[in-house]
């Protein structure tokens, strides 16, 4: 091996080695990476919470929206990895049964994905009655998963 | 020289029925919010709004002693009063708020009408809040559900401090101030002069306009008929 292919090579391992300490964010950004996304949520929601009593909703609305919430849901589930419970120092609400039961948590998690799509879908479709019911299904998503997951502040 | 007591009128029956009715509605209301009923708080709340708007509105037309005219004394007054109750003179007997308690009045109905406005503004984690919140961003309707969390904390300083006050008055200061506050009289020296006990019907008016009022809250506060027929706001029960 000569020595430019050995420079290339540990150029690139270095540059790999670097981008991965760069990937694994810290517990407090990733603490407070989700913080931002659950507003992302509750902002969206809200909005179409609000439009649907509008007397004459608009569909443009649900559409943006439904997109940011279904972006955002998407992402919840791998913003729980191990280290950024209340044991990361950081404020959060975070319950330590998000670890403990998992897989349950990881379910909760999907019922939002699933309803989020399900909302994203009818918001495309331009079925306005389909959307506000697709609404008023992803409620339940979001207590659902606060209840046990989730301290009360 | 003793002066011969007489059976006086002293509290109204809306004023009794506001005080009584506090008293069951705030730890309802604390209650509710402890246990995520937050469909029943806010219903409850809207009896709050159209009881303080009342007691607030009777201030101003209501019985002589009942009205803030009446018993908002100066900080001269309040001090003059202090420095006996704290001496241990008996008090001077009078048919209304002494000098303190009426300050005490103004605060409570402050703090319970910034509380019932910060919740017609503040949504729960989970979007449940008044249809007022369309009015307010996401962020606001958050940050003023937690004032209106900080808020509570004074209002029950408040109760602690006004039921400790009516503990002293009643067992220390021998003033049996509770009994009239249940059935309205109390047997007061002669030369006290009655307050003048405003007509009830000017009371039931009120109270049916103020329970209106708070309905319209209620609904949102529409201006058009097709803005009260409007969907209902999410509850807890949409979401469970």
């Amino acid at each position: 091996m000569s020595y430019k292919k050995l420079i290339v090579l540990a150029a690139v391992a270095g540059s790999l080695g670097l981008g991965a300490v760069t990937m694994a964010a810290s517990p407090q950004q990733t603490i407070s990476d989700r913080q931002a996304n659950f507003k992302v949520i509750g902002k969206s929601f809200k909005a179409m919470l609000d439009e649907g009593r509008n007397p004459a909703p608009n569909i443009a609305v649900y559409r943006v929206n439904a997109d940011a919430l279904a972006k955002a849901a998407a992402k919840v589930s791998n913003h729980f990895p191990k280290g950024t419970g209340p044991e990361a120092g950081v404020k959060t609400a975070a319950l330590p049964a998000i670890w403990q039961k998992n897989a349950e948590f990881k379910a909760s998690a999907a019922k939002l994905v699933d309803a989020s799509k399900k909302l994203n879908a009818a918001a495309k479709s331009g079925n306005l009655d389909a959307t506000k019911a697709a609404v008023m299904g992803l409620g339940p998503t979001c207590k659902g998963c606060h209840d046990p997951f989730k301290a009360k502040n | 020289m003793q002066v011969p007591l007489r059976k006086t009128r002293l509290w109204d029956l809306p004023i009794r029925l506001v005080h009584w009715s506090l008293v069951l509605l705030l730890p309802a209301m604390w209650w509710t919010a402890e246990n995520d009923n937050l469909s029943l708080h806010m219903t409850l709340g809207y009896a709050v709004l159209a009881i303080v708007l009342f007691r607030i509105i009777w201030g101003f037309v209501g019985s002589s002693n009942a009205r803030f005219s009446q018993f908002l004394k100066g900080p001269g007054a309040v001090a003059g009063y202090l420095r006996g109750f704290f001496s241990g003179g008996p008090a001077k007997a009078q048919a209304g708020h002494n000098p303190a308690g009426g300050w005490s009045v103004i605060i409570l109905l402050s703090l319970l009408a910034a509380q019932v406005g910060l919740g017609l503004f503040a949504l729960d984690e989970d979007n449940v809040g008044s249809l007022l919140t369309s009015m307010v961003e996401y962020d606001t309707a958050r940050s003023l559900a937690e004032i209106h969390e900080l808020g509570f904390n004074l209002i029950l300083a408040f109760v602690v401090i006004h039921i400790a006050a009516v503990v002293y008055y009643s067992l220390v200061k021998k003033d049996r101030i509770v009994p009239p506050m249940v059935t309205g009289s109390r047997d007061l020296p002669e030369d006290v002069e009655a307050p003048r006990i405003a007509p009830l019907w000017k009371a039931a008016v009120l109270l049916v306009l103020t329970s209106a009022f708070a309905w319209w809250i209620s609904k949102g506060a529409p201006t058009s008929l097709a803005q009260l027929n409007q969907p209902p706001p999410p509850s807890m029960e949409d979401f469970m």
